[in-house]
């Protein structure tokens, strides 16, 4: 058998396939269904390397958003904490300056304006963020008035933070535009005077110097902090919510005077926390909540994109793991296939080599028991013959005895049958030595020598020089030569010519060309020949085993053979052998 | 002792018979034993009486090619000529190396038989 090229070519990777089944070489194949083992290979090996790689990819990204969730989290509780507290000390700064002011001076002194004046510009000085100041007697008119508006005069008594701030020592209002259309903040006092009546000393607060403060903490764009009061109306302006005065459209968060920070559930894209404090002084409860609105993924934008990197990442090497795998899984399943093939077409061979010995046992079984039983015909005709011819009675009877020559050459027949029979199966030895195809030709040639000169027939023999000895089987290449020989001087009639031509093919192989100018075969016979038991020669005494035998030995010899013939004008019989012939291996 | 031409030793009794009977037609003195052993005391007990012997190899007691080699073994100068319905290759090789002088397939030729007794008588005298 041909070994396979070891370099396999590029179409012989999907032979599997595209194999179409072979009932024959089926039933010797180990495997049926190649596309299903090389799907299932290729997903086992996908399963068993990808998975762990999967897998740590996906905790990863877990573990990822897991810290930037609680990172971001940390972020807004520290933000809110730091504002808050900046907040509450910016309140109650002012508010304990008043207390001060309120409680240090007498009352006559605060409401002399210029007094006033004087202590709103100390305030401004030290402190910062006053407007004005005013005082305020129990009634609701304003005694005293120190700032930039023209308020002298006004009555306070029906406005609502005047009503809650006469109520209580100590007062701080939301934003509000009141008579002056400015927002502002009020923080009020409340005192007595000698006479024990209540009075209030009200400042105003500028909302910018808020504003300020608290956009000092926005870290980045993607931070908004800004102040709620109670019904949810934003006090100062936010980057998300909008403008001064318009209510939020999120819920207001339950009273807490810590920090809190709520994750809402969201979508990944606009995913975002919140922090909020109720903002609590130790004297006074204020209206204001502070809320910190924090984007996530545009603050965590760093760690989200790494993660999005080594997502990528893993997905290129999954591709050309895939790729990888498909391919080795590919030539591992081809390499199967190939392999089975070459298994079942060797099995096949022995099959049929087999089945070849045991006809060839059988039939030598057959020649070998016929031969007794025809010697005895034989002998016992011949002595029948031998009677009439010796004693020389019915000598003259000439009809017996072409009755009995029949007979002879029936048996004689036969013989050739079984002895060609037994030669078929000393096919299956052989012997290698060194043979002179010249010599082994002469020599054949010789035995009709006789036939050659009463037929009148040319023969020529043409030897190319430098023909090698070649190394076969003695025995068999002479019974080839023999038989082809034979059947060309079968069919060359008087005054034929018979070519026989000897070359050689370099470099390792040898050819043998027999040409008769006899009668030629007819195409539709040609391919038939080779046939056994196929023979036109009925009457000249063929068995038809002649040629079929010519052609396993030649094939046993490891040749081949070629005929080319034309009715009436002569064959052409092609042996082509090798110059080496390999031994075979014992089946 | 009487001399004779040819010793058959065959299974085959009708074989023998007409053997014999159609060479004694052509002068040809002929004795045939039917089984390896009597065709071995024959040769015995008649030291050089035969010219040539004529051997079956599928005897019912001993194998042709024992046969063969006790022949050999009283008489290595005896040509003995195989006469075999049952030859294989491995038989003929065997036969060959062991002294045999020929190997024939029945049916064999009576003609071709009488002129190869013919050259052993020649080569004999």
């Amino acid at each position: 058998m041909k070994r396979r090229p070891l370099i396999i070519k590029n179409q012989r990777w999907l032979d599997f396939l595209f194999h179409r089944p072979n009932i024959h070489l089926a039933s010797f194949q180990t495997i049926s269904n190649y596309p299903r083992i090389w799907i299932i290979s290729i997903l086992i090996l996908a399963v068993t390397s990808l998975s762990p790689l999967v897998m740590a990819t996906f905790i990863n990204n877990r573990l990822i958003h897991k810290s930037v969730d609680s990172e971001l989290v940390l972020q807004t509780d520290r933000v809110t904490s730091n504002a808050k507290r900046s907040m509450r000390f910016f309140l109650e700064e002012r508010l304990n300056a008043l207390r001060f002011i309120v409680n240090e001076l007498p009352y006559y002194s605060l409401i002399d304006n210029e007094h006033l004046t004087k202590i709103l510009s100390n305030l401004k000085l030290g402190f910062g963020g006053f407007t004005d100041l005013s005082i305020i007697d129990a009634d609701g008119s304003q005694e005293a008035y120190a700032g930039p508006f023209n308020l002298e005069g006004k009555n306070y008594k029906t406005q609502s933070w005047f009503i809650q701030s006469i109520e209580r020592d100590n007062f701080i209002s939301e934003v509000f535009t009141g008579y002056r259309d400015i927002p502002h903040i009020i923080i009020a006092v409340r005192s007595q005077t000698a006479y024990g009546r209540h009075f209030i000393l009200r400042a105003t607060l500028d909302t910018q110097r808020l504003m300020d403060m608290l956009s000092s903490y926005k870290t980045n764009v993607h931070t908004d902090i800004f102040l709620l009061n109670r019904s949810g109306i934003i006090q100062t302006p936010s980057t998300i919510f909008g403008k001064v005065f318009t209510p939020a459209p999120i819920d207001i968060p339950a009273f807490s005077d810590a920090t809190q920070v709520i994750t809402p559930e969201n979508n990944e894209e606009n995913a975002y926390v919140i922090g909020y404090s109720y903002i609590v002084t130790e004297a006074v409860t204020t209206p204001f909540i502070l809320m910190v609105h924090k984007k996530k993924s545009d603050v965590m934008g760093t760690w989200l994109n790494l993660g999005k990197t080594f997502n990528w990442i893993i997905g290129f090497c999954c591709l050309v793991m895939m790729v990888i795998i498909t391919l080795v899984s590919t030539f591992m399943v081809n390499q199967l296939y190939l392999a089975d093939q070459a298994k079942a077409e060797t099995m096949i061979k022995m099959e049929q080599s087999q089945q070849l010995a045991c006809i060839g046992q059988l039939s030598a079984g057959i020649a070998h028991e016929i031969n007794n039983p025809l010697a005895l015909i034989n002998e016992t005709a011949g002595y029948l013959k031998d009677l009439y011819q010796y004693t020389g009675e019915h000598r003259s009877d000439k009809e017996i005895t072409e009755l009995l020559d029949d007979i002879l050459e029936a048996v004689s027949r036969c013989g050739t049958i079984t002895s060609q029979l037994l030669g078929f199966v000393r096919q299956f030895d052989v012997q290698i030595s060194s043979v002179d195809v010249e010599k082994l030709i002469n020599g054949i040639l010789s035995f009709h020598q006789k036939e050659t000169e009463y037929k009148g027939i040319h023969v020529t023999t043409a030897i190319a020089p430098n023909v090698p000895a070649i190394e076969t089987d003695r025995g068999k290449l002479q019974q080839i030569l023999l038989n082809l020989i034979n059947n060309a001087f079968q069919a060359i009639e008087a005054n034929g010519c018979l070519d026989i031509m000897l070359s050689h093919l370099p470099p390792k192989k040898i050819s043998i060309e027999i040409k008769d100018t006899g009668c030629g075969i007819p195409e539709e016979n040609l391919k038939r020949i080779h046939e056994p038991f196929f023979s036109t020669k009925k009457e000249k005494r063929g068995t038809g085993l002649g040629l079929s035998i010519t052609y396993g030995l030649v094939k046993k010899l490891q040749g081949a053979i070629r005929v080319e013939s034309s009715e009436g004008i002569g064959t052409i019989f092609t042996v082509t052998l090798p110059v080496k012939m390999q031994k075979e291996e014992k089946a | 002792m009487k001399q004779i031409d040819i010793l058959i030793i065959d299974d085959e009794t009708k074989f023998a018979d007409m053997l014999g009977r159609r060479l004694s037609l052509r002068g040809v003195t002929c004795h045939a034993c039917y089984d390896g052993q009597s065709g071995l005391d024959w040769i015995r007990s008649n030291p050089g009486a035969a010219t040539l012997i004529l051997l079956d190899l599928k005897l019912p007691d001993i194998y042709g090619t024992q046969v063969l080699a006790h022949i050999k073994e009283i008489d290595p100068a005896l040509p003995v000529f195989i006469i075999t319905g049952h030859g294989t290759r491995e038989d003929e090789t065997a036969c060959l190396a062991m002294g045999a002088s020929k190997f024939f397939l029945k049916p064999v030729n009576i003609d071709q038989l009488t002129t190869l007794l013919n050259h052993a008588r020649g080569e004999g005298k």
